[in-house]
């Protein structure tokens, strides 16, 4: 431990970010979870290095698993932050890149865009004030760091200097103020109110919140797709297309919803000038034909794909398909207020009557990672890696139904026609089998089974039945699934309600230092898995794929493909 | 020939208007909210309610009735739910992208449909009337979503002749178009050719086995001027009808083949509109192929009376 290096790091840092070297220093949080909290207090990639070496406790300087921000490392230098493996050593400058991508389903209007169809595009102009880092971790972006007051209800962000609009324009942070008073009126309500955001000089803003949060770097950052820097005149309901801007790798050139879109290389862009000199989106619905497109040497790479239906990628020698982790998951909802799921007995009889192993194996071809019956994925920091997994135990199940009188249970299961959910369905029905419940399959389109959901039944939304599936999209806390699904949110779909529940949560949401909220969430983790509300089998990865001379591009799972620092190796 | 054309615009008119009813009442049948369905199953209730009154789909059903009956008739339809584009500029570059598929493969099926049609008839029960007969039935038989299915895995995928997305980049030149419509037009070939053929034979052999063809060989003529001269006029009246029907089809309807090829044609758009309850877009390309189907029907009737003055005669009575 070298005490001097130690200390002199520490002048320059608040309460908050002490805290946090505290907890590593006295070895009560990971490494893992060292970096990744640092990130999100704006923690610099060297200055954690610093305290990690200062610790002694590894050979490298710098954390392994972190890379450099893509935008302050010579090119091709080094791997770009985030989620692709592929190595950028040797990339050649020029070229066009083809992605076959989802249609857009809705305007490219940054604010209101919804889905990810949208994002792609929108986010190869706009950029956020914080990136992606490595698993849940954030990197600068168009902040070159931020840090927290003591309490962590005020936010400081540094922005990157010199950064220029497409149109030549310089980036202040004016942009950044007014971007944050138009999300505070949509996407940001929850955080800050108009005016909350306050430039102190061109290139700092100050974000007074409307309670603490420890964690809102994520609300700015891609994690929270919508939060896009646009320029301080752009007006709600611009879209990308009627008027292209932003300070990203990409300018919009041609944009058509039916067909694709075309963009050119920014050479002005604060990371470097790009080595491709064009991308060209192929919009279209149908994986099949993506897919299809990409064997065919007509696209480079996919934005997105599931397992079904994209086997043939897995096996294709001449594409390479990187396998994100992340915390999208599906939910097996059982009414815990009425019915036949009542009884806490049941529901953990048909969590222990799965077998989450084979799930993964058969339904999404081992790109997964097991659930434990509750929403922290592995991913996130807060994970606890003590939880004993639950697994499968054909005895113990029948027992539990025998206790609770429902030997013989019939029951009928609702799901989506959603990616591999009708097979995840299916095998479900196989394995409770074995546990003497006997399961009616009701599979629906997605579009009648979330109109029936959330209209009719608003605003728990369960359609009206005690047992079904639903899916959840990746997030960068577990936050969204642990307020909507489990506590008063109305996607509770189970009906859940549990005050102890409710406090761990509201601790783990309170507490600004590591501990407590590690703490909190061993509880959170630890009450749902017991009193199951939802059994989660897997968490499933996102799965992107490329032609093999495709390099550097940093895919999120929530639709982005970054372009920035990609390119063709030969 | 004035009160001909004047007659089938008015029948022309009407049907236009029943259309466009039954395209209102079949897209208000469709389960589901609208703004749900844009907004997605997890936007709030009040998003959604006023959503639902920024697009007009909270007013009275009667109110939407009128708003669409005018938009047809000024062929005004609005701006897409879904992407807030102008849908009159969505559907005709729709309609543009399909005509350009569906004329390349009339190009090449016209031509070799009808000649295969006229050479197995005058070869009836031989072999080459056979062979005729059974590939065309065979291949109309298969879907052409299938043909396409296959013709894309072996030409595109496997041997890379031609291209998996058939749009071409902007900017491409005509004869590079090609390359890209190629393939997805010889899916279309397959499945009409068959068909076309067919008809053809059997009208040239009906015509063949008539007096008047009878008497023109007897009076002289060789059998090529016998066939362009009576046959061919009598024969193709059947095979035009067709041709014009299958050309409304290939606007529209050959929603398979453009899927397959990621094709914006009209039939993908409709289709794309219907699973977002896009009702302008749906609305419009409804129409508009609509309208294609009016058009080629009352070409086609036009032509069987230049070629036939029966047909003529007949309606002017």
């Amino acid at each position: 431990m070298n005490f001097s290096r130690l200390n002199q790091a520490r002048r320059g840092v608040g309460p908050l970010e002490n805290e946090l070297i505290d907890d590593y220093v006295a070895g009560s949080i990971s490494r893992r979870t060292f970096v990744t909290r640092g990130s999100v207090l704006g923690l610099g990639v060297a200055f954690m290095g610093t305290i990690i070496a200062a610790c002694g406790s590894d050979k490298a300087a710098a954390p392994a698993g972190t890379t450099a921000p893509g935008g302050t490392t010579a090119p091709g230098g080094t791997t770009p932050a985030g989620g692709t493996t592929a190595m950028t050593s040797k990339i050649k400058q020029g070229g066009t890149l083809r992605i076959a991508s989802q249609k857009p389903g809705s305007p490219l209007d940054p604010v209101a865009m919804d889905n990810l169809g949208s994002y792609t595009p929108v986010t190869q102009s706009f950029e956020y004030l914080c990136g992606k880092g490595t698993a849940a971790s954030l990197a600068p972006a168009l902040a070159e760091s931020w840090s927290p007051n003591a309490d962590g209800s005020v936010w400081t962000f540094k922005l990157r200097k010199g950064v220029k609009w497409h149109d030549g324009k310089p980036f202040t942070a004016a942009d950044v103020t007014a971007t944050l008073d138009r999300l505070a009126g949509a996407n940001l309500k929850a955080y800050i109110k108009a005016g909350s955001a306050k430039a102190t000089d061109d290139a700092t803003v100050e974000v007074t919140l409307n309670k603490p949060d420890g964690q809102f770097p994520y609300q700015v950052s891609l994690y929270n797709p919508q939060s896009l820097i646009t320029p301080a005149d752009y007006v709600v309901g611009t879209t990308l297309d009627k008027r292209p801007a932003g300070t990203g790798p990409f300018k919009l050139t041609k944009f058509d919803v039916a067909t694709g879109a075309t963009f050119e290389a920014n050479a002005d862009w604060w990371g470097g000038k790009p080595y491709l000199d064009k991308l060209e989106f192929i919009f279209s619905d149908d994986i099949a034909t993506q897919i299809s497109g990409l064997q065919g040497q007509a696209a480079d790479a996919i934005v997105q794909f599931s397992v079904v239906g994209g086997d043939a990628l897995l096996a294709d020698p001449n594409i390479t398909v990187e396998s994100i982790r992340g915390a999208a998951h599906r939910q097996i909802w059982m009414n815990t207020r009425e019915g036949t799921f009542m009884d806490v007995k049941v529901r953990q009889a048909i969590a222990l009557g799965l077998d989450r192993q084979a799930l993964i194996d058969t339904v999404l071809k081992g790109k997964g990672d097991l659930g434990n019956d509750h929403p922290v994925a592995p991913v996130y920091e807060y994970w606890d890696s003590k939880q004993p997994q639950r697994t499968r135990d054909v005895a113990k199940a029948k027992s539990l139904l025998k206790d609770a009188g429902k030997e013989g249970l019939k029951i009928t299961m609702y799901a989506p026609k959603l990616q591999e959910i009708p097979q995840l369905a299916e095998l479900v029905q196989t394995q409770l089998k074995e546990i003497g419940v006997e399961i009616t399959l009701n599979i629906e389109s997605t579009s009648t089974f979330y109109d029936e959901w959330c209209k009719t039944y608003d605003p728990i939304c369960d359609g009206g039945k005690e047992f079904g599936i639903v899916d959840y999209g990746n997030r960068g806390t577990p936050d969204v699934y642990l307020v909507k699904a489990y506590t008063t949110g109305e996607w509770n779909s189970a009906h859940y309600k549990s005050d102890t529940f409710n406090a761990a949560v509201a601790k783990y949401q309170a507490s600004l230092d590591t501990p407590s909220r590690a703490t909190a969430m061993v509880d959170v983790q630890k009450i749902a898995s017991e009193d199951v509300p939802y059994a989660i089998p897997y968490f499933y990865n996102s799965l992107t794929a490329h032609a093999k001379n495709v390099s550097g591009v940093v895919v999120s799972g929530l639709g982005h493909f970054e372009c920035g620092k990609a390119g063709f190796t030969a | 020939m004035r009160r001909f054309l004047l007659k089938r615009v008015a029948s022309a008119l009407i049907t236009l208007w029943l259309l466009a009813t039954i395209v209102f009442l079949i897209v208000n049948v469709l389960p589901g909210d609208v703004g749900r369905k844009i907004l997605g199953p997890f936007a709030p209730k009040e998003e959604v309610a006023a959503f639902n009154h920024r697009l007009g789909t909270d007013r009275p059903l009667l109110a939407q009735y009128f708003t669409s009956i005018r938009r047809v008739f000024t062929l005004d339809f609005g701006n897409s739910f879904q992407s807030g584009q102008d849908v009159k500029s969505i559907i005709f570059s729709a309609l543009f992208r399909s005509g350009k598929l569906a004329l390349l493969a009339f190009v090449i099926t016209i031509p070799i449909s009808i000649a295969a049609g006229i050479f197995a008839a005058r070869r009836q029960d031989k072999l080459a009337d056979r062979v005729v007969v059974n590939v065309g039935l065979a291949s109309s038989s298969i879907p052409e979503f299938v043909t396409a299915a296959v013709l894309l895995s072996i030409f595109c995928v496997h041997w890379k002749l031609g291209k998996v997305f058939a749009n071409p980049p902007p900017g491409t030149s005509v004869i590079g178009q090609l390359e890209y419509l190629l393939v997805p037009a010889m899916a279309m070939v397959i499945a009409y050719f068959g068909y076309i053929a067919r008809m053809t034979r059997a009208g040239v052999i009906g015509a063949l086995q008539s007096d008047y063809a009878r008497t023109a060989t007897m009076k002289g003529l060789s059998d090529n001027q016998v066939m362009r001269r009576h046959i061919l006029r009598n024969a193709l009246g059947p095979t035009i009808t067709v041709i014009s029907v299958q050309i409304g089809y290939l606007f529209g309807g050959i929603i398979g083949v453009e899927k397959v090829f990621n094709y914006a044609g009209l039939g993908s758009t409709m289709l794309t509109a219907v699973g977002a309850k896009d009702i302008p877009v749906l609305q419009g390309a409804v129409l508009l192929v609509g309208i294609v189907y009016m058009l080629s029907t009352l070409a086609a009737d036009l032509l069987i009376a230049y070629l036939n003055p029966r047909v003529r005669l007949e309606t002017a009575r």
